[in-house]
């Protein structure tokens, strides 16, 4: 049987044709192939399937791949939104973290992790993520502590210690999917970040965390939940805007959600 | 005088058991300063433990010597409680056993804790129900009176009391190892623990090692006290090495199903970790200890002892006893050993966390082991003494 040339075309033919552009391509077409495009480096990212949601559809607090029925369980609802393509890793979080919690040296309680992403074959971006406690809604670390030593505040949420009935097992620290806790040897108990509950977040009347105020970029977006006015609550319910949260598998319902910008 | 004339002389020999005591005693006196040590300085300064591996070696013996327990009561519990004849005479000493290696894995989680005096206090102040360590902690400490009492019970040759005591304990005892595996497995961080089989997997274990315990120390106590074993006891120790044989084979199944994940990763839910354990850094030791020494080598040594050779059966219990030991480890440490953040290319991370015992947590090991050692002989020492009424 002949085989039509056209119907066989190879790669050395398709190189020598010129680029038609994207004018041409209906927009349900471009639209579709963003929302991929989107997909994949939200995988790329580290989310799973999670990060293929977008936001449009999502009434409530979405973390783990669950939605809580729009309903979000404490009021306050205390959130951080990571924008992570704008961290240029300058650390003034970390230092005011430290300086304004009194975070002794053999810890700390928020970091910069520095990623090779791979962009394209043979391409790699650099992206800084911040990591700090996520405030998660099922927390492993309450869960496991014998004593009650670290609790879910019941109005905000916000995953406290009580440093004098820790008993220095460090279950919670073992527990913690996102390595957000240390022995302090200071106080002999585990330290970890409370979104400044008794420090800048008491100052600032519920406003803002020691880290976001000090970030220049913006990159750390304290908020409300259950405040749609506040841009936290704005950033992870854009239509189409796609936000991720960490190691949703665990399905800890994580309170730090990450976007891209 | 009156207090003098009551001494017999029968009570102030220091013969040659009474030395080894000593000797043991000492040896885990200096093991276990190096406990109070740490408690002073802090265990960041001398411990091998990190932010990212915050349970170290002293976890192993903890689990070890508490699954240990758990072995030794349900052993006791067929001769004491479901009243199988073969059993009983074994049951004094696998009381007694089972007692103190349930003191030695405590003493060694509280020597992991930075803040052990807090426990007392805060336990009963501030319980956490939904925590697995509270009720571990609770049941293990509860079960230790009730073993206190059954093993009082048997000294004072009440049998009916002593097997209510007994029943309690079992009762108890059971329900702090599946604690011990739900305290592992919410770990969700470090998923190593969590594998459907877990739960089966510590019965097996706890049951396997209190039979090679048995085995063991019924050896040594007869060659301590240069008696020849009874008929009866002949037979129970038979019997214990049927039973073990038997759970050798368990072993044997659930260790085929590790292998499995360490080559499929479908096979398992920590795919990182079975890689490490069964192809990795640790493939030695998991060779080594928890395929050979664990399982290949008893199995071996029980089929050619053919359960009489009490010298062949001694040695594969202590060739089961470090296998499983290893096998503890493993299990503490080789989850942890897989970063928080490995799938997220951070760059710098290491391909794994890496920790090493420092010499502290080496020596309270060593001395929580020798004071296992030193209560077992001082435990032959009364039981030779008090003679259990006979």
């Amino acid at each position: 049987m002949k085989v039509n040339k056209e119907d066989n075309m190879k790669i050395e033919d398709l190189k020598k044709l010129s680029n038609e552009g994207i004018k041409n391509i209906p927009s349900v077409e471009r639209r579709q192939f963003l929302q991929f495009g989107l997909a994949i480096t939200g995988v790329f990212l580290g989310g799973t399937v999670l990060s293929l949601t977008s936001a449009k559809n999502v009434d409530g607090a979405v973390s783990g791949g669950k939605i809580l029925d729009g309903n979000y369980p404490y009021s306050p609802h205390y959130t951080m939104v990571i924008r992570e393509k704008h961290c240029i890793d300058c650390e003034k979080c970390l230092d005011a973290c430290r300086s304004t919690n009194n975070v002794s040296l053999h810890g700390y309680r928020t970091d910069i992790l520095e990623r090779s992403v791979p962009k394209a074959p043979g391409e790699r971006e650099r992206i800084f993520m911040p990591i700090l406690c996520n405030h998660c809604n099922r927390p492993p670390c309450v869960r496991v502590c014998p004593t009650s030593a670290t609790f879910k505040d019941e109005i905000n949420g916000i995953v406290r210690m009580n440093i004098s009935k820790c008993i220095g097992c460090k279950t919670c620290m073992a527990a913690c999917p996102y390595n957000a806790r240390f022995f302090d040897e200071e106080i002999r108990a585990i330290d970890k970040c409370n979104f400044c509950y008794d420090t800048k977040l008491k100052e600032s009347n519920g406003k803002i965390t020691a880290c976001a105020a000090a970030c220049p970029a913006n990159v750390r977006v304290f908020g409300d939940l259950t405040n749609p006015d506040t841009p936290a609550y704005k950033l992870i319910h854009s239509a189409g805007k796609v936000f991720w949260v960490l190691r949703p598998e665990l399905n800890s319902m994580p309170n730090v959600f990450y976007v891209e910008k | 005088m009156i207090l003098e004339k009551k001494i017999d002389s029968k009570y102030i020999t220091f013969g040659p058991q009474e030395i080894l005591f000593v000797v043991l005693a000492i040896i885990s006196m200096i093991g276990l300063s190096f406990g109070a040590h740490a408690l002073l300085v802090g265990h960041d300064n001398v411990f091998g433990t990190s932010r990212e591996i915050p349970w170290g070696i002293l976890i192993s013996p903890y689990v070890f010597f508490a699954c240990l327990s758990t072995g030794l009561c349900i052993v006791l519990s067929l001769g004491q409680i479901f009243n199988i004849e073969v059993f009983k005479p074994i049951i004094n000493r696998t009381a007694f056993l089972s007692l103190v290696t349930m003191a030695t894995g405590l003493m060694c989680i509280t020597l992991e804790l930075e803040n052990p005096w807090r426990v007392p206090f805060f336990a009963l102040l501030s319980p956490h129900p939904a925590s697995n360590i509270w009720w571990k902690t609770t049941i293990y400490s509860l079960f230790m009176i009730f073993m206190v009492f059954n093993l009082l019970s048997l000294f004072m040759k009440n049998e009916k009391k002593a097997r209510i005591f007994s029943i309690i304990a079992l009762l108890t005892v059971t329900m702090g190892n599946l604690n011990m595996n739900s305290d592992m497995a919410i770990l969700g961080g470090r998923g190593f623990w969590s594998e459907n089989y877990m739960p089966l997997y510590f019965l097996t274990l706890s049951t396997l090692t209190g039979c090679a315990a048995i085995l063991l120390f019924t050896w040594i106590a007869n060659k301590l006290n240069k008696e020849t074993p009874t008929e009866a006891e002949n037979n129970a120790l038979r019997a214990t090495s049927r039973l073990f044989l038997a759970l050798l084979v368990g072993l044997l199944y659930f260790t085929g199903v590790k292998i499995m994940g360490g080559f499929y990763p479908e096979f398992t839910k920590n795919p990182e970790a079975m890689y490490l354990l069964v192809q990795g850094n640790f493939a030695p030791n998991f060779w080594i200890g928890e395929v050979i020494l664990a399982v290949i080598l008893p199995i071996l040594l029980v089929l050619l002892s053919r359960g009489r050779n009490k010298g062949m059966l001694a040695i594969a219990s202590i060739s089961c006893l470090v296998g499983t030991f290893t096998l503890y480890y493993h299990l503490v440490i080789v989850g942890q050993l897989i970063p928080h953040y490995f799938q997220f290319n951070v760059v710098g991370l290491p391909q794994y966390y890496s920790y090493t015992p420092s010499l502290h947590e080496s020596m309270i090991t060593v001395g929580a082991i020798f004071f296992f050692l030193a209560a077992f002989v001082f435990g032959e020492i009364l039981f030779r003494k008090i003679n259990f009424g006979k």
